[in-house]
C-alpha cells in the first residue's frame, strides 16, 4: 500500500476516482430530489384538491351528500390502491371509509404521514384530517407503499451506482499505474543501461505521437548530443597526445642535446631561441584548443551584437592584403546587399582571417582570392573563394576535424586547427561552414543567418558595428 | 620608476623583476594578495604588476577595484592564466589598463609597461608627429619623409601613426592589432610582419638611416637608432 501512495499513477487515478464519486453523489442528490420530491408535492397538493372537492360536496349536499359522494370515490374502481377515505362522526364512530378508525390521534388541517389499517392491511399513509361544521371529521390521505417503493428502488440504483463508480476507479487507477510504469520502464531501463556504461544505448522508437513518444525522442536526442562531445573530447585526447606530445618531444631534444654537446654560447642561444619558439607555437596551439572549447561553450554567445559583415571583410582584407602581395595572390573584396549578422565580431573576423590565410598558403603564387559578403533572403554569407587546387571531395569532411590536415599540406606551416575554429565559429552563430568545389579551387562559405533588427533584443547599444541598419529599433 | 609586483610564483616574479630592472626601473616584489594590497594602496607606484590569482584571501582584482575605489590612478596591468575574454574583460572592467595572459615573452611585458607609463604621462595632441625627417601631419593625414611625400594607404597610415607615437619603444604585433585593426583575435601567420615590410618600403627604401626596426623575437620599433 505505501508502494501504491508513492506511484504519481496512482495519486492521479484515486483523484480522479474521487471527482467521479463525488460528481456521482451530487448527480444522484439531484435525481433524488427531482423525483421522489416532485412525486411527494404531487401527493399533497392531490389530497387539498380532494378535501376541497369534498367540503364543496358537504356544502350543498349536506352529511348525506359527502356520504354519497365518498362512497361514490370509493368504488369507481380509479386510484383505487392508493386512495384513502374516511368520515367520522363527531364520537369519532367511522360513518364511511377504507381505513380502520385512527381516533382522535390525527391532529386536524395538518399532513402527517401514520400507519393505518386499509382494507384489514397496515400500510403507510398520508392523511389530511379536517373538521367539518357538523363536528364530523373527513380524512383524505394517500397510501405511500408505491411511494415507498419507487424510493427504495432509487436509493439502491445510487448506492450500486456508486459502489460500481468506486471500484471503477480503482480498478482505472491500476491500469493507469500499470501503463505509465510499462512506458517508463523502457526510459529507465536505458538510464541504468546507459549507467552501467554502454553509451550507445537508446529508448526504443514507439510509434503515434505521444507525450511520452516526444519525451523518448528528447532523451534520445539529449544522449546523441552528449555521445557527439564525449567523441569529441576522445578525439581531442587522441590528438593532444599525438600532436603536442611531438613538437614538445623536440624542445626537450633540442635542449637536452645543447646540455650534452657542453656547445659555445652562441650556439646555445640559438638553441634557446629555437626552444622558445617550438614553445610558441604550442602555447598557439593550446590557445586555439582552448578558443574552440570557448566558443564551442556558448558563452559568448552574450556579447553578439549586429556586425556588418561588409566592414570585417574590409579589414580582413586590409590585413592580408600585403601578405597577399607577397605571395603573389591577387586578394579582392567583393561585397555586395547589407549582409548584417547578429554574432561577435572579433570571431567573425578571426574566422574570415582563417579562410583567407588558407587560401593564401595554399593557393599559392599567381592565384585569386576573391572575398565577398552576400545576402540571400534570410542568409547572409562570408564567402573566401580561390583557384587554387582545392580540397578532394572526400576529404572536405575531415579537415573540419581537430589536427587533421592533407598529406600534401603537412608540409607547410600549420596546426590542423583553423578550419576547427572557423566551423566552431559559424556553429556559435547558428550558421555552418560549406566547403565547395570551386571549379577550379576551393569555395569556403560561412552561412549565417541574417540579422532580424525586429526580433533583436539587446538590452544597449543596437547600432550595428560598421554600417547602419535601416529599421533598426 | 618604481614598478610593483605582486606575483606569488617565485620564478616568474624573478623573471619579470630581473628583466624590469635592466630596463632601469626599480621593483619591489610580494607574494600574497593581502600584502599587495597594502603595498599598493600606502605607497606610489608608477606602475603594478598585478598576478589574479593569488595565495590568501584577496583575490587579484580586488586590489585593482580598491586601488580605484581609493582614486588612485596608478596604471596597472593585470597578468593572468586565464585567457579568454570574459576574463580579459572582467580584468579591464575592475580598473585594469591592460591585460597580458601567461605565458608571455618579456619583451611583450615591457612594451605593454612602457606604453602604460607613456599613457599615464598624460595625453597630449599634436597635430605634427616626427622621427628624424620622418613627417606625420594628423589632421591631412599625409607622410612625408625629407621633403617627399609618401603614399599610403589609411590603414598604413594608422600603422605609421601608432609605431610613431611610441618611437623608441618595442610595440609587439599583438599591440599593433589591437590598436590598428582593432581587432582582438590572433592572425596565426605573420600577417603584421609583411604589412610592417611593406610600409618599410615606402618609408626606408630610398632613404637613410633606417627609421624601421625589427626587434627580434619581439616586435618593432620606430626610432633612429636599434
Amino acid at each position: 500500500m505505501l508502494r501504491l501512495r508513492g506511484s504519481v499513477a496512482f495519486r492521479l487515478a484515486i483523484g480522479y476516482g474521487a471527482l467521479i464519486v463525488g460528481a456521482m453523489a451530487m448527480i444522484s442528490a439531484v435525481l433524488y430530489v427531482g423525483t421522489i420530491g416532485v412525486i411527494d408535492r404531487g401527493i399533497d397538493v392531490k389530497l387539498h384538491t380532494a378535501s376541497k372537492q369534498l367540503t364543496d360536496s358537504f356544502e350543498t349536499g349536506g352529511a348525506e351528500g359527502l356520504r354519497r359522494e365518498i362512497q361514490e370515490l370509493l368504488t369507481d374502481n380509479t386510484d383505487q390502491d392508493t386512495e384513502v377515505y374516511l368520515l367520522l362522526g363527531p364520537d369519532g364512530r367511522r360513518i364511511i371509509g377504507n381505513i380502520s378508525e385512527s381516533g382522535g390521534t390525527v391532529p386536524p388541517d395538518r399532513l402527517t404521514d401514520q400507519a393505518v389499517i386499509r382494507y384489514g392491511r397496515p400500510s403507510i399513509s398520508r392523511l389530511l384530517p379536517l373538521g367539518l361544521p357538523n363536528g364530523d371529521t373527513l380524512i383524505v390521505g394517500r397510501d405511500l407503499q408505491d411511494v415507498h417503493e419507487i424510493e427504495q428502488l432509487v436509493l439502491r440504483a445510487l448506492l450500486i451506482g456508486g459502489v460500481v463508480a468506486v471500484l471503477l476507479a480503482i480498478g482505472g487507477a491500476l491500469l493507469f499505474r500499470r501503463q505509465l510504469e510499462h512506458r517508463l520502464a523502457a526510459i529507465r531501463r536505458t538510464a541504468l543501461e546507459i549507467e552501467a556504461g554502454d553509451m550507445s544505448r537508446r529508448i526504443p522508437e514507439t510509434d503515434g505521437e505521444d507525450e511520452f513518444t516526444r519525451l523518448n525522442d528528447s532523451i534520445n536526442r539529449m544522449l546523441d548530443r552528449i555521445q557527439r562531445l564525449m567523441d569529441g573530447v576522445r578525439d581531442v585526447s587522441n590528438a593532444i597526445a599525438h600532436d603536442l606530445r611531438t613538437p614538445l618531444g623536440r624542445v626537450r631534444g633540442l635542449l637536452d642535446e645543447a646540455l650534452l654537446a657542453r656547445m659555445p654560447i652562441e650556439q646555445l642561444s640559438d638553441r634557446a631561441r629555437a626552444a622558445i619558439r617550438g614553445i610558441d607555437d604550442l602555447i598557439l596551439v593550446f590557445d586555439k584548443l582552448l578558443q574552440i572549447a570557448e566558443v564551442e561553450s556558448g558563452a559568448r554567445r552574450q556579447s553578439f551584437r549586429p556586425v556588418a559583415l561588409a566592414e570585417i571583410i574590409t579589414t580582413v582584407v586590409e590585413l592580408y592584403d600585403a601578405a597577399a602581395e607577397e605571395t603573389g595572390v591577387r586578394l579582392t573584396a567583393d561585397i555586395a546587399g547589407d549582409a548584417v549578422a547578429l554574432g561577435d565580431k572579433d570571431l567573425l573576423a578571426a574566422a574570415t582571417a582563417n579562410l583567407v590565410d588558407n587560401a593564401l598558403k595554399y593557393a599559392g603564387n599567381g592565384a585569386t582570392v576573391r572575398v565577398g559578403a552576400s545576402r540571400d533572403g534570410d542568409t547572409v554569407s562570408i564567402v573566401v573563394q580561390d583557384d587554387g587546387p582545392g580540397i578532394p571531395a572526400n576529404e572536405r569532411d575531415k579537415v573540419v576535424t581537430r589536427f587533421y590536415r592533407l598529406d600534401r599540406s603537412r608540409s607547410l606551416p600549420g596546426n590542423g586547427l583553423g578550419l576547427s575554429v572557423v566551423n566552431a565559429i559559424s556553429a556559435l552563430h547558428g550558421g555552418s561552414l560549406v566547403l565547395a568545389d570551386a571549379r577550379p579551387g576551393l569555395l569556403a562559405r560561412i552561412d549565417l543567418p541574417q540579422f532580424d533588427p525586429t526580433t533583436f533584443l539587446g538590452s544597449d547599444d543596437v547600432a550595428p558595428v560598421g554600417i547602419g541598419v535601416d529599421g533598426a529599433p | 620608476m618604481g614598478c610593483l609586483v605582486i606575483e606569488d610564483e617565485a620564478d616568474t616574479a624573478r623573471y619579470i623583476c630581473n628583466g624590469l630592472k635592466e630596463a632601469g626601473f626599480a621593483t619591489a616584489w610580494c607574494r600574497s594578495g593581502a600584502d599587495g594590497l597594502h603595498l599598493a594602496t600606502d605607497e606610489r607606484w608608477d606602475v603594478v604588476i598585478l598576478d589574479r590569482m593569488l595565495p590568501g584571501e584577496v583575490e587579484g582584482l580586488r586590489i585593482v577595484e580598491t586601488v580605484r575605489a581609493l582614486g588612485k590612478s596608478t596604471p596597472i596591468l593585470v597578468l593572468s592564466a586565464l585567457a579568454n575574454l570574459d576574463e580579459r574583460l572582467r580584468g579591464l572592467r575592475s580598473g585594469g589598463d591592460d591585460y597580458l595572459t601567461k605565458p608571455f615573452a618579456f619583451s611583450e611585458l615591457l612594451s605593454r609597461v612602457q606604453a602604460l607609463l607613456r599613457r599615464s604621462a598624460g595625453p597630449d595632441e599634436p597635430s605634427e608627429l616626427r622621427v628624424a625627417d620622418l613627417r606625420l601631419d594628423l589632421w591631412r593625414r599625409r607622410a612625408e619623409r625629407a621633403s617627399r611625400p609618401i603614399a599610403l594607404q589609411p590603414r598604413e597610415f594608422r600603422l605609421l601613426e601608432y609605431l610613431v607615437r611610441h618611437q623608441g619603444q618595442v610595440v609587439t604585433r599583438t599591440m599593433l592589432l589591437e590598436s590598428v585593426w582593432d581587432y582582438h583575435f590572433d592572425p596565426q601567420t605573420n600577417v603584421i610582419d609583411v604589412q610592417i615590410s611593406r610600409l618599410r618600403q615606402k618609408i626606408d627604401k630610398d632613404f637613410s638611416p633606417p627609421l624601421l626596426h625589427t626587434v627580434r623575437g619581439v616586435g618593432y620599433m620606430i626610432g633612429v637608432d636599434a
